[in-house]
């Protein structure tokens, strides 16, 4: 524990980076109170009104949400095909270490497929770190517009997110049927499928559905540049100005994300939770930051009766096929000369070698690379503070007086309680089902193109998310010491300021942490639509063609998301350290008293 | 007159249908008298201190405190109430994260207003860190202001705890089974601070340590299966009506693991 001078220059620090931040970020407040602001966004809210209802546009609009749902069926299946076996490989307890590897296997096959087994989970790592659309605007150079790149982008980037979920699971599976199975001589293949699968077989749906939750959200948004799908029509009408058409997309838009969760949802409520999988599955949500209860516990037929099952199987099927066509799979090869994907591919991979590494193009990226570390840092404080006031009135420990309380109670208050409660959930809903991307465009309307757009569209959804997250941590705080405070005469605000968040604050900050590298792989994109930084470096490049431009720009946002993993890690580490000093300390004392 | 009580009940709802846990429960307190509650476990006792320091609300009956009603009461009204009763709990109550000075404060929140309550946290007014700090020394803690409370013993918590009613300077203390986290050495010490604290106040107290009890509180009230089995001096409790109010309780069950109703007031 440092003194009071570190502690005075760990603030100075923060202040210099927050200002530094707000700088390059061009964050201008002062445009909120001019006019012309007011004015832009009172005729854009004015016009929004009434929805385009024709039934020209219907069709269209209809078509796009098709279009948008093939797009992340496809990826999620890609998606799967490319991370199941990739997580496998990836896993450490098949190939690198533990029973398996344990005892005398140290010839040259065991050493290859340790190293195959560490360059898959390099590989996840990459798959990962570069972002979505960073993704699908290569493919979009590759293969042209349309679906084609959208999908392909879903597939190659939750292949990375969802692989490494499922390395992790297949890591924790309990080691003992490892073991027997290893004993009687299986294979590694063997082990895998009648040891760990079995094990894992929930854990491996949930993320699967999780995946398909995530390809629908960032389907929505790739049609912005150009990857087909709802977004291509929403950017379309945005430059045609026709903002009654906006409404529509974007309610159709909203309509899918939220159909997709409860699907998923009720997908997953078919599941029974199992005791030593839920804990795993447990410690995997801390680790990757999901909302409660993602994953299940045992697998139960979805329906009942052999009809049916085959029935649905045929309709998963037919599901497939068409998204997969919708996409532009199998019309690929044939549109363009007959030239097959792989090759194109090839062609295009070969224009991205060398990287472009000239000092003058390095120097010139030093501005928007700061503009983008600035974004995310402003965009994830905007979001703290907006989310966190937001969070205090959804907060239902704060907001109902409890239940249990003598006294005199009024009606109108409650009732009035229940709406300022219930409005808050619903704002934070709305704040965070909007894509980040989809926020820029809104923002442009409001400040105009640049980062101040990209800032506050980032801190407008992190609003949304960490708002949630932190109503649920206020929600959670033991309530013994509360319930203290309010004995002792403490108003709401008083328990809330002395007792839940001092109790919270270590959350909060893990969360906000969390949040941060996450906005960091966004602020990377945000440019793709005229929210500023590293984007549009990047989209100059792909206008100009300067292919080998944009493979250093890639490897430039993978450096900086391993770069900022790694502060964030050990952030984290540091932060566990001291919530567990004083633990450890009260055990000693324990210990010495008894 | 502090306290009065009359035809008092409480009941929890569960799905198995109502559970009583306090039935026409009527009794006066006065000022300044000391008075131990005493009974087997499930009997109601910590459902009757939750009511006795207004954070429980009587499924029937009135509670008077000082001539108010308290179901009458608006929330304002209702905090500064309980600003002047000084609670003591079984498991202290600390918040985990914060120091043992600032825990102690926490007993001035009734006090302050909002920014008085970040003022505590950050830097408190000179006047306000005496008291706190004088509180910490009369339960000797003095030394131990800046350990976070969750640094701290299991006696030393509830030491802070105290300081924190002494730090309140409520009109009447309230102490729910307070030595039943500590070992028996520490019960002696902490009884006596508790006695201290209480000097010139209100003290009612729950116990399951019956000789405790009779030792040390002039007044007796006995509660069985919620409603009240007797309420004497200590010098006329019997053996007789000991062992008639321990006589439903099957074996020698703790208070913190009581009945399911006990438990659900708890939480």
């Amino acid at each position: 524990m440092g003194g009071r001078g570190a502690h005075l220059a760990a603030f100075a620090a923060a202040l210099l980076v927050l200002g530094w931040s707000f700088r390059v970020a061009e964050v201008r407040p002062q445009l909120f109170f001019e006019a012309s602001t007011r004015h832009a966004v009172g005729a854009f809210v004015r016009n929004l009104f009434p929805p385009a209802l024709d039934a020209p546009f219907l069709l269209v609009a209809l078509r796009a949400v098709v279009r948008t749902l093939a797009i992340a069926v496809s990826g999620t299946v890609l998606s799967l095909i490319l991370g199941l076996p990739l997580g496998v490989l990836a896993t450490p307890t098949l190939f690198r270490r533990g029973v398996l590897v344990a005892v005398g296997e140290r010839g040259l096959a065991a050493r290859l497929l340790s190293a195959a087994s560490l360059a898959a989970r390099a590989l996840l790592r990459f798959l990962r770190a570069v972002p979505d659309l960073l993704w699908a605007l290569v493919f979009v150079v590759a293969f042209g517009l349309g679906p084609l790149p959208g999908a392909l982008a879903l597939g190659v980037n939750y292949a990375g997110v969802v692989g490494r979920v499922f390395a992790d699971l297949f890591e924790e599976a309990p080691p003992h049927p490892l073991e027997a199975l290893h004993a009687a001589g299986g294979s590694r293949l063997q082990i895998f499928l009648l040891a760990i699968l079995p094990q894992t077989a929930p854990g491996v749906v949930a993320y699967a559905l999780y995946s398909f939750e995530c390809c629908v959200r960032a389907a929505s948004v790739l049609g912005f540049i150009g990857a087909g799908g709802i977004g291509y029509e929403i950017s379309v009408s945005m430059r045609l100005f026709e903002y009654g058409q906006i409404t529509t997309l974007l309610a159709l838009s909203l309509a899918l994300i939220f159909a997709a969760d409860a699907l998923s949802r009720l997908i997953r409520r078919r599941f029974r939770r199992a005791g030593e999988m839920a804990r795993v599955e447990e410690s995997l949500r801390r680790k990757h930051f999901l909302t409660r209860s993602r994953a299940g516990g045992a697998l139960r037929p979805l329906v009942a009766g052999r009809a049916l099952r085959a029935l649905l199987a045929m309709v998963i099927l037919a599901v497939l096929v068409l998204s997969f066509a919708d996409s532009g799979f199998f019309s690929a090869g044939g549109g363009e000369g007959s030239v097959p994907l792989g090759a194109r591919l090839l062609h295009f991979a070969a224009q991205l070698v060398p990287p472009d590494l000239s000092a003058p193009f390095l120097r010139s990226l030093a501005e928007p690379l700061a503009q983008t570390i600035g974004i995310s840092i402003v965009g994830t404080l905007i979001g703290l503070v907006l989310g966190g006031a937001l969070a205090l009135t959804a907060t239902a420990t704060l907001v109902f007086r409890p239940a249990e309380d003598p006294g005199r109670r009024s009606r109108a208050s409650d009732l009035l309680r229940g709406a300022i409660y219930v409005l808050s959930r619903a704002l934070l809903a709305l704040l965070r089902s909007i894509p980040e991307l989809l926020w820029v465009l809104l923002c442009i309307v409001a400040v105009g193109l640049g980062p101040f757009a990209g800032t506050l569209a980032l801190g407008l959804h992190t609003a949304g998310v960490l708002g949630k997250l932190l109503a649920e941590t206020l929600e959670e705080v033991d309530g013994r010491a509360l319930v203290a405070l309010r004995a002792a005469g403490a108003s709401p605000l008083q328990v809330l300021l002395c007792g839940m968040l001092p109790q919270a604050r270590g959350t909060i900050a893990t969360y906000a942490l969390l949040r941060w590298e996450s906005n960091l792989r966004v602020s990377t994109v945000v440019g793709l639509v005229g929210g500023g930084g590293l984007g549009l470096a990047m989209y100059n490049s792909v206008q100009l063609a300067f292919y080998p431009r944009v493979a250093t720009l890639v490897l430039l946002v993978y450096l900086l998301v391993m770069g900022t993993d790694l502060i964030a890690d050990r952030v984290r580490a540091r932060g566990r350290q001291l919530e567990q000093e004083p633990e450890r300390r009260a055990r000693e004392l324990a210990a010495v008293q008894a | 007159m502090a306290y009065a009580l009359s035809r008092v009940s409480k009941v929890y709802p569960s799905r198995a249908g109502d559970v009583p846990s306090l039935r026409e429960v009527s009794f006066s307190v006065a000022r300044g008298e000391r008075v131990a509650l005493l009974g087997p476990s499930g009997a109601g006792k910590t459902s009757l201190f939750r009511l006795l320091n207004a954070t429980l609300r009587p499924s029937g009956g009135t509670v008077l405190f000082e001539g108010h009603d308290l179901a009458r009461l608006s929330p304002r009204q209702l905090r500064a109430l309980r600003r002047r009763i000084g609670t003591v709990f079984q498991q202290p109550p600390l918040v985990p994260s914060l120091t043992a000075l600032q825990n102690a404060l926490c007993g001035r929140l009734g006090h302050f207003g909002v920014f008085g309550a970040l003022r505590a946290l950050v830097s408190p007014p000179a006047r306000e860190l005496k008291r706190a700090r004088d509180a910490l020394s009369a339960v000797g803690l003095a030394g131990k202001e800046l350990s976070r409370a969750d640094e701290l013993s299991g006696g030393q918590q509830q030491r802070v705890a105290i300081a924190r009613v002494l730090v309140q300077e409520p009109d009447v203390v309230l102490a729910d089974e307070p030595f039943a986290a500590l070992d028996p050495a520490l019960t002696e010490s902490i009884a006596e601070l508790l006695f201290a604290t209480a000097s010139g106040r209100t003290l009612i107290v729950t116990l399951h340590d019956v000789k405790l009890a009779l030792r040390l509180f002039p007044r007796i009230i006995g509660l069985a299966a919620g409603r009240v089995a007797f309420d004497e001096d200590a010098a006329s409790v019997t053996p007789a009506m000991l062992s008639a109010l321990y006589a439903r309780e099957a074996e020698p069950a703790r208070e913190s693991e009581g009945s399911p109703a006990d438990h659900r007031a708890l939480t």
